[in-house]
């Protein structure tokens, strides 16, 4: 599966060795700081400071990991990996304060027998934290409540040079909050982060919040069970949920016949049931998707035509979603690692390369398919010719166009546009596209501007800052791609319904400590960092946002 | 007895299915329905013999067939591990026997599992048969009036011969003057997007007529019309795009009159390879799947018009039935398992 190092893992790291010794160093430190840290707290039962001294250290981790980027080229994906798992750090440095050896031991037990799913450059341990304790784990631990010293500021690893847009912004909450007297006389009473109402309108389909579930990528991650246990678990949530382009050829329609897999609830028609079975009337939706090569499949035809996607097309919740590109290898289409004798099956549709050694396994390649202005809003007339009860969705890669191409898309009547950041998909892809190909998804916003109809947007989505700030900057909602699938498997009952309860949860926080009361107000006045332009000088301008590199 | 038409009122719109073969066979309706369609083909074969074309047999299965089908999924079938289709339409077949003859027709059935919406449309089938006629070398304008005289010629045939089928179904063929004495309408689809709007019914400029207002323009109207030049996104790549209004197709559809609905498609045909590739693109079309239609297409194939005449749509209209599977011996109603 993927060849990147975590963190987590450092024996599965391809990578120079001498990268991994330092990549592991604080992990090894780790029991060291957590003894110090509960001998202290043993010894000084009054207030104290410990929580300033680890955050102190994560900055020296940083300072570390941009030295050596100045000082060697090579070693930057290795620093830049860390930089992003900072989170994931700290938020590790936060649970073993709160006292929760059993959790931490769990964790590393799985990192040693069976890595699970691994996730690069991306704060997994948080995200799995979310997935056990939701809500919980939005905030310190209570056990630190009244005896330690929190809000010392950190130096953000966010104001590197080269960093994610998203990832510098900060959210700015105003002084002066005219919207929050408007709400004030809406109830009588002083407004409060409960009274945000989040429910959005992805994509022309219902969500109780701006996010849904992305579809998981071509590797397969999503072939096992969790995309099954993730589309239960996001109808129970009322999530609007995007089926993969790759369940039909994996795992068949889940009609006559058995699937590939040999399992049919894995199947696309299964995915569709387990997410109905939950399903709250008037909330959520489908969205299947169909690449280029898949139109030999019809997956459209078939699910506009089955009767177990009926329910969705008479309450209007079946969108279809046109796959130009995907972030993780924009410019190429799917790849899937095949055993021989499945590629054997398959030769006929796809260019199957032997180029990954040995005599097991060989690649199968899917063609990205030829778009031009033309080529693209005529597909998408045709989707809406052809199945005019579903929505229409078009996902792009994050292509230096994006732009335009989101323009062409609306319209040519499309509800919404997907854009997926060079740093979303779960997909497989070449190390060299994983780390340097494509807009990182704040670049794709600030290019974008004001959309004109629903933008939805992915990359690195999982809490509730990223959220906003993605959503000031012009989205209508965020997918949870990685991040769900995580969830899943850290609890296929309640992992992805925590995870999204905590993500809901942290967005009225931040929504309503902007003075703002509904999800759709966030807009460019809410971010701001240094040099970045933001926030616009003139809000109204449709143009994008400040200035392109 | 099943329920016929009062030609004032238009077809009924009916939820009735099929009943089980034996008493759908028996029944008096059927056979009257079975013996006009049988004078239908007979006119249609002898119309087309005696302007020269000659009747081909074409493939009921292939790696490919036509995909511009609205909404509709195709059948696969294993062909030696190969997955063919059953044919949705012979319009790659019609293209290539042109290399043959100049003028070509073939009456064949076309499989379509249509979306279940359609079930109650009262005009759609899974399993239907087409008239197809193909020119080369023919304008829209020959071809239109082919279509049209084919037509006239049917109608003017099972209304002198088959009086008794029309006694037995009820229907007054006084409901056919207007089209045997006069020419049909005409109007572009801009147009009737237009006349559909002042009608209150919101009709999409950038795609094919709903069903719905179809049957509305259709119910106005006591003849027979051509509607022209469909948008670029509602139909295949195979229909020609005009050269001067890029973005609009040189193709029509003949509306039956009193509410029937359409009978018959047809276009000029895209036959510059390049055009085709672009087109298959425009259509999400993967062209790789094309590979013998393409190689021939390379080659050079004739340009051509031609179009394709719903049989049990067109066998309806005529009866005056509600619903087009009582044109049928066999129905298979989108959607309802039948025999």
């Amino acid at each position: 599966m993927n060849g990147r190092p975590t963190e987590g893992s450092p024996g599965e790291s391809p990578d120079v060795p001498g990268l991994r010794t330092e990549a592991s160093g604080p992990r090894t430190d780790a029991p060291g700081l957590r003894a110090d840290a509960d001998r202290r707290r043993a010894d000084a039962p009054g207030l104290r400071a410990d929580a300033d001294r680890r955050r102190a250290d994560a900055p020296g981790l940083r300072a570390d990991a941009d030295r050596r980027r100045a000082d060697a080229p090579g070693l930057r994906a290795d620093a830049d990996r860390r930089r992003a798992d900072a989170p994931g750090l700290r938020a590790d440095a936060d649970r073993r304060r709160a006292d929760a050896p059993g959790l931490r031991a769990d964790v590393d037990r799985r990192r040693a027998d069976d890595p699970g799913l691994r996730a690069d450059a991306f704060p997994a341990d948080s995200v799995r934290d979310r997935a056990r304790r939701g809500t919980a784990a939005l905030f310190p631990p209570v056990e630190a409540y009244g005896r330690t010293l929190f809000g010392a500021a950190r130096t953000s690893a966010h104001t590197a040079p080269d960093a994610d847009l998203l990832d510098a912004l900060r959210l700015v909450p105003p002084v002066f909050m005219p919207r929050r007297l408007e709400k004030l006389i809406d109830l009588a009473r002083e407004p409060m982060h409960h009274d945000v109402d989040l429910t959005t309108v992805v994509g022309a389909l219902h969500s109780p919040l701006p996010a849904y579930l992305s579809a998981f990528g071509s590797t397969q991650v999503a072939s096992a069970d969790l995309g099954t246990a993730a589309s239960r678990q996001a109808g129970r949530l009322g999530l609007p949920m995007v089926i993969g382009e790759n369940v039909v050829p994996v795992n068949g329609y889940g009609r006559i016949g058995t699937a590939p897999s040999g399992e049919a609830e894995r199947s696309l028609l299964g995915r569709i049931r387990a997410y109905l079975d939950e399903l709250p009337d008037g909330a959520g939706g489908v969205a299947v998707q169909q690449s280029t090569e898949d139109a030999d499949a019809e997956v459209w035809n078939l699910v506009y035509s089955d009767p177990s996607a009926r329910p969705l097309l008479e309450s209007g919740r079946l969108a279809f979603e046109l796959k130009v590109g995907q972030g993780a290898k924009p410019g190429l289409g799917g790849m899937t690692v095949l055993d021989r004798a499945a590629a054997a099956r398959v030769a006929e549709q796809y260019a199957v390369d032997d180029v990954l050694g040995g005599e097991e396994r060989v690649l199968r390649c899917s063609s990205p398919g030829t778009f031009t202005e033309e080529i693209l809003r005529q597909q998408i007339r045709l989707m809406r010719n052809n199945f005019p009860r579903a929505r229409v969705w078009v996902k792009l890669h994050p292509g230096r166009d994006v732009r335009e191409a989101a323009a062409v898309a609306w319209s040519a009547g499309a509800d919404a546009v997907t854009v997926d950041g060079a740093e979303g998909g779960t997909g497989w892809a070449p190390l060299g596209f994983l780390d340097t190909v494509g807009l990182p998804l704040g670049e794709c916003l600030r290019r974008i501007g004001r959309p004109a109809a629903g933008l939805l947007v992915s990359g690195r989505m999982w809490e509730g800052t990223r959220a906003a700030k993605a959503l000031a900057l012009g989205a209508t909602a965020v997918g949870l791609g990685r991040a769900a699938l995580l969830a899943v498997e850290e609890d296929p009952e309640r992992g992805l319904v925590r995870l999204v309860e905590a993500l809901a949860l942290e967005l009225r926080l931040l929504i309503s400590a902007l003075g703002k009361y509904e999800a759709s107000a966030l807009a460019y006045e809410d971010v701001w960092a240094a040099g970045t332009g933001l926030p616009h000088p003139d809000p109204s301008l449709a143009a994008p946002l400040g200035t392109q590199p | 007895m099943l329920h016929t038409t009062d030609t004032a009122a238009g077809p009924a719109a009916t939820e009735r299915l099929p009943e089980a073969p034996a008493r759908h066979l028996t029944d008096p309706t059927t056979r009257a329905v079975v013996r006009l369609q049988n004078g239908v083909l007979t006119a249609a074969r002898d119309f087309l013999r005696a302007h020269g074309f000659t009747e081909m047999l074409l493939p009921m299965i292939g790696p490919v067939t036509d995909p511009g089908v609205r909404g509709s999924k195709q059948v696969d079938i294993d062909y030696y591990g190969h997955r063919y289709k059953l044919m949705t339409s012979a319009i790659l077949y019609k293209q290539a026997s042109l290399l043959a003859f100049d003028k070509i027709f073939s009456i064949a059935p076309c499989v379509r599992l249509e979306p279940l919406e359609t079930a109650n449309t009262s005009r759609h089938l899974a399993e239907f048969h087409q008239i197809d006629v193909e020119v080369a070398g023919a304008s829209r304008e020959e071809i239109t009036r082919l279509g049209e005289d084919l037509v006239r010629h049917i109608v003017r045939e099972v209304t002198e011969h088959q009086a008794e089928e029309f006694e037995a179904l009820g229907r007054d063929t006084g409901a056919f003057t207007e089209l045997l004495g006069q020419s049909f309408g005409h109007r572009t689809h801009a147009e009737a997007v237009a006349e559909l709007r002042d009608m209150g019914h919101d009709q999409s400029a950038d795609a094919e007529i709903d069903w719905q207002g179809e049957a509305m323009l259709s119910a106005k109207s006591g003849r027979p019309f051509f509607v022209t030049d469909y948008p670029k996104g509602s139909r295949g790549f195979y229909d020609r795009e005009s050269r001067d209004e890029p973005g609009t197709l040189r193709n029509f559809d003949i509306i039956a009159p009193e509410g029937y609905g359409e009978l018959c498609s047809g276009s000029e045909r895209e036959f510059e390879y390049a055009r085709i590739v672009a087109r298959m693109r425009e259509t999400g079309e993967n062209p790789a799947k094309y590979g013998w239609y393409l190689q021939m297409v390379r080659e050079g194939i004739p340009d051509s018009a031609g179009f394709g005449i719903g049989l049990e749509r067109f066998t309806r209209y005529l009866a005056g039935l509600d619903s087009v599977w009582q044109a049928s011996a066999y129905p298979k109603v989108p959607g309802v398992i039948a025999p």
